[in-house]
């Protein structure tokens, strides 16, 4: 039941009682306002009711006398009678839990379920307590794995419809259906597709029974062994409200949440079972150093601090403050970003500081555009300019939220990119630009001077546009996208924007200064001296790009890599291998050793999700708690911990008397980019951000090489599942990347050859790479789609920082 | 000389006169040896099945059951092939805290499988904690059905294996209704087979006796 603003009320007897409801609401949901549960199996206030189960059948009087109805499929009326407790009312439920239960196995014992499951509980309060069925149960094999995550046992579905509803109407993964008819009716998949959707363990967590379970969680633990908290997903920057649950120190679940602005107690599979990386063995729990083998071995933590701090006091005394610089940070709390922004900038007094990877958003559009939230993104009737990256593979429950709003709220989203994506089926129109020319088509879609008659009305009769952006789209520069918000602005001057981020709290890092040019708070040099604060860098310093350009040339003498992999992550994949090698020292933040932590002087163990307190903010702006449940193996801390011992070293205070609760309120006392929760605050869903006044945005012109018809463009962009380190540590998703593949168009495709399997080299001015090609329709002609960080072919190696468009020529090799 | 007056009592005792039951009850222990109650409360064993299949599933039953929090239990896949116990899921991790258990039986209670039961043995003393913890390998019956004998354990007194093991699981039905005397509702046993059910009170007395209680709370003004 969703907490509701009641508008319409009318009056309906419960139980002899007269009781306020909302006009039209559904009688199974009004009961339950008014302290009067109906027990229901099929009923779930995220989808469609359908009255399959009958247990949720109440005696309704509407003036002609009682009559059973089901509860989830009446709406509820001026005058209504309704009573959920009479003797005919009992006599339904037990009569229905009876034939639930007459082919279902009883293995309470050993199902996962057992013990939070919905039949037990309701077999218990409303059943009859012993069956009249002598005869021999159903039997079917089990379980059996309808995707690599799920494994259905069908002995104990009870056919509610929850899953298969779900799958078809909030994910769009319709895989599994109701097959056969009457007795022998049974959950499955088709024949040889297996149910390999992304949202697949939201099937898992709304399953009444245990017919759903999930692989990672099988038999690891009992409910009753579980202590739980509530927290953030903290696998992309959406911010899904999470119940954590543990045993024995080890984290175990997931489970969504309903947070009404946020994910509607849906997560993605990678949120749900990404958790399993802290539980991995590769996890570090000691701090390492170099020591003169050559080798990376384990140190005290004094040691490695006094190292880093000397290390980096002679870096400062040597070549000064810019010869440091501290790349990512956006793994990290507000707290913890908050920290090593005082340090960077305040102690040590750099300004080379920045929390992504060439792969964001500049920090002067997150920071500076004005917002929208999801929900006004979502608001019934809403015009949407959809100008991010797939949102189904890198914002699955953004996804899911404007797949709904288009499907059931008439929001029209107007997509522009350079492919189609998971989300033009929802689209009212997706335009395909190539790379480079997004400003261009969409100055015609705004002006109406383009062929899409239906997207240029529609973006130009919004009276409200709101713009999701993003980088679609790694090979091409940033400030492309920094020139399209620009003429977004200025020819629809009312709309608002909500950057579709990719790292967990990009935008709170970016709100606490972890970036060039900016103090926390979105302040820039220019501003004022924060509370708290005795100095601040003297000059502006470089983005991720210009901080490992300086490496490369020797010019970096300590690079700080918090919870960053630029061999991994850096889109220019070969600047980033040349900058880890022209670096003097590299101190690596990590929970884990990276590839580019294998190349560090120093490691420093980092705490990870569930292991920290704090909060993080979401690419809405929405400040969260983070909760922690388990302690950080071995000796392994939070990052404002080492922050806060490095400056120590370093003779500053970074002002910590207790907890990182301190940060939280300096940084909260002079910034409108924070809020503190409060310590022992209900969750919740969170506070928004309140930001007003803000100037920071710049605009750019980008000059792009025309096309020429020997090459294809090249679109370098995620999936949802790849290699990077947290995926690979996940014991249940490490083999679920895909394999590296050029997709190309049939078009494209026909005159080289390309016929589904062939090994194509795609080559562009910097580098080379031999690679599967595949026929892709979602490809437009001219553009060749590659993934980042998926297998063993590098596509970074094709591209270089800083060129407006990648051109690449694909040959069957 | 008040004082002395307590060691009449002793000597009392001691020499049997004068006592209310008129005999000793002091016993020369361990050199002699009382026989133990059927329904005595010892140390644990996991039982198998008459073909040698693990009874026990990992379900926690007992776990979560277990006043004295003594109990670990972790279930597992079994290997399809190769399954250590009938079913999807076995224990594979089972440990139990003797520092801790007060042997109240709950647990025996709680298993659905019948997998563990409580024998007679009783006398077993540790000389570090972690032998106190008997692990999975310790608590489950041997190939013949036999409890395995820890070094620390002193089964000289009068312990019989072969009979102490699962004394109270036959002593009862598993409605625990006196109705069902007699009517075997347990699995078999590796090395014994369907253990026969322990003789003593008939349903008939058993009727009486609830009769009786019954009228007695009427008249104490019933519920």
């Amino acid at each position: 039941m969703r907490d509701i603003e009641i508008t319409e009320p009318v009056e309906i007897t419960l139980n002899g009682e007269l009781v306020t409801a909302q006009n039209g609401e559904l009688l199974i949901d009004a009961c339950e306002r008014n302290g009067s549960y109906i027990p229901r199996f099929c009923y779930h206030s995220r989808l469609t009711p359908v009255g399959m189960c009958r247990m949720c059948l109440v005696e309704v009087d509407t003036g002609r006398g009682p009559a059973l109805q089901p509860s989830c499929m009446i709406p509820v009326s001026d005058g209504m009678g309704v009573d959920t407790e009479s003797d005919g009312v009992a006599k339904a439920q037990d009569g229905v839990l009876e034939f639930l239960l007459a082919n279902h196995p009883l293995d309470c014992p050993v199902c996962d379920k057992g013990g939070e499951c919905p039949l037990q509980d309701q077999a218990y309060a409303y059943g009859p307590g012993e069956s009249r069925f002598v005869e021999e149960k159903r039997h079917n094999e089990k379980p059996i794995p309808i995707s690599e995550l799920v494994l259905l046992d069908r002995e104990r579905c009870i056919l509610c419809d929850r899953c298969t509803r779900f799958a078809d109407e909030v994910a769009g993964d319709p895989l599994i259906h109701f097959i056969h008819r009457g007795s022998h009716t049974e959950v499955n998949t088709f024949p040889g597709e297996p149910f390999a959707s992304y949202f697949s363990g939201n099937t898992v967590q709304i399953c009444p029974v245990g017919a759903l379970t999930a692989s990672p969680y099988r038999f690891k633990a009992r409910p009753w062994d579980l202590e739980e908290t509530e927290s953030t997903c903290t696998r992309c920057s959406v911010g899904c409200r999470v119940v954590v649950e543990s045993s024995r120190n080890k984290v175990l679940r997931l489970q969504g949440v309903d947070s009404d602005p946020v994910n509607w107690s849906w997560l993605c599979d990678k949120g749900r079972f990404g958790f399993q990386a802290g539980n991995s063995g590769n996890r570090l729990s000691r701090p390492l150093q170099r020591c003169e083998s050559g080798e990376l071995s384990e140190v005290g933590w004094n040691t490695a601090l006094d190292s880093a701090a000397s290390v980096i006091s002679a870096a400062i005394a040597g070549r000064g403050p810019q010869s440091v610089a501290v790349l990512g940070g956006a793994r990290l709390t507000n707290e913890s970003a908050y920290s090593w922004a005082k340090l960077a900038k305040d102690v040590i007094g750099t300004d080379n500081v920045d929390c992504q990877l060439g792969d964001g958003l500049p920090a002067e559009l997150v920071l500076g555009l004005p917002g929208a939230s999801i929900d006004e993104v979502c608001e019934p009737g809403a015009t949407v300019l959809y100008l991010g990256p797939d949102a189904k593979e890198e914002l699955p429950i953004l996804y899911l939220r404007l797949r709904h709003a288009a499907d059931f709220d008439g929001v029209k989203i107007v997509e522009v990119g350079p492919t189609l994506t998971g989300l033009s089926p929802y689209a009212a129109e997706s335009v395909t630009a190539v790379p480079g020319e997004t400003p261009s088509v969409l100055a015609a879609l705004l002006d109406g001077t383009s062929e899409h008659v239906e997207a240029s009305a529609l973006l130009r009769n919004a009276s409200d546009l709101k713009v999701v952006i993003g980088r679609a789209n790694l090979a091409e520069d940033e400030a492309i996208t920094v020139q399209t918000a620009d003429l977004i602005r200025e020819s629809v001057p009312g709309a608002t924007f909500l950057p579709a981020l990719r790292r967990a709290n990009v935008r709170g890092a970016l709100e606490a200064g972890l970036a060039p040019g900016f103090l926390p708070g979105g302040a820039t040099l220019a501003g004022t001296l924060p509370t708290g604060w005795q100095s601040m860098p003297a000059e502006r310093g470089g983005g991720a790009a210009e901080i490992l350009e300086d490496a490369a040339n020797g010019r970096v003498d300590v690079l700080i890599l918090l919870g960053s992999d630029p061999l991994r992550d850096f889109p220019d994949r070969s600047l980033a291998r040349r900058a880890l090698a022209g670096a003097k020292t590299v101190i690596s933040i990590d929970p884990f050793v990276n590839a580019s932590a294998e190349q560090a002087d120093l490691v420093l163990a980092a705490s990870m999700f569930s292991e920290s307190a704090g909060t993080t903010t979401s690419l809405e702006g929405r400040v969260t708690a983070l909760n922690q449940l388990v302690t950080p193996p071995g000796t392994a801390r939070d990052d404002w911990m080492i922050a806060v011992d490095l400056a120590d070293r370093l003779g500053a205070d970074l002002g910590v008397e207790t907890s990182a609760d301190d940060l939280a309120e300096e940084m909260a006392g002079f910034s409108d980019a924070h809020v503190v929760l409060g310590d022992g605050a209900p969750v919740g869903d969170g506070v928004m951000l309140d930001i007003s006044g803000r100037d920071l945005l710049t605009s750019a012109e980008v000059e792009v090489p025309p096309a020429n018809a020997y090459s294809l463009r090249l679109v370098l962009n995620r999936t949802m599942y790849d290699k990077g380190t947290l995926l690979e540590e996940s014991e249940s998703s490490a083999g679920l990347a895909g394999e590296s593949v050029v997709k190309l168009s049939a078009a494209d495709a026909a005159p080289l050859g390309v016929d589904g399997s062939t090994q194509v080299k795609v080559t562009s001015e910097h580098g080379s790479v031999t690679v599967a090609a595949t026929i892709d329709s979602r490809v437009p002609k001219g553009v060749a789609v590659m993934h980042h960080a998926l297998g063993d072919v590098d596509a970074g190696t094709l591209l270089v920082h800083g060129d407006p468009v990648c051109d690449v020529r694909v040959e069957v090799s | 000389m008040g004082y002395l007056d307590g060691f009449k009592v002793t000597l009392r005792k001691w020499a049997g006169v004068n006592t209310d039951t008129g005999r000793r009850v002091t016993t020369e222990y361990p050199e002699e040896v009382r026989p133990k109650p059927a329904r005595f409360h010892g140390r644990h064993v996991l039982n198998r099945y008459e073909d040698g299949m693990e009874k026990c599933i990992g379900c926690e039953l007992c776990a979560g059951v277990c006043p004295a929090d003594c109990i670990y239990v972790r279930g597992s896949d079994n290997d399809p092939e190769n399954p250590t116990s009938p079913g999807e899921r076995f224990g594979f991790t089972y440990e139990i805290n003797y520092l801790r258990c007060i042997h109240c039986d709950l647990c025996v209670e709680a298993c659905p499988t019948q997998a563990i039961t409580e024998s007679k043995l009783f006398e077993f003393a540790f000389t570090n904690r972690s032998d106190a913890i008997y692990t999975k390998a310790e608590l489950l019956v041997g190939d013949d059905g036999r409890p395995r004998q820890m070094p620390w354990e002193n089964w000289d007194g009068g312990f019989d294996p072969a009979q102490d093991t699962s004394g109270w699981m036959r002593a009862t039905s598993s409605g625990g209704f006196a109705e069902f005397e007699g009517l075997v509702a347990w699995a078999g046993e590796l090395g014994y087979g369907v253990r026969a059910p322990e003789g003593g009170q008939t349903s008939e007395q058993a009727g009486a006796e609830a009769a009786a209680a019954d009228a007695a709370e009427d008249e104490h003004g019933g519920h």
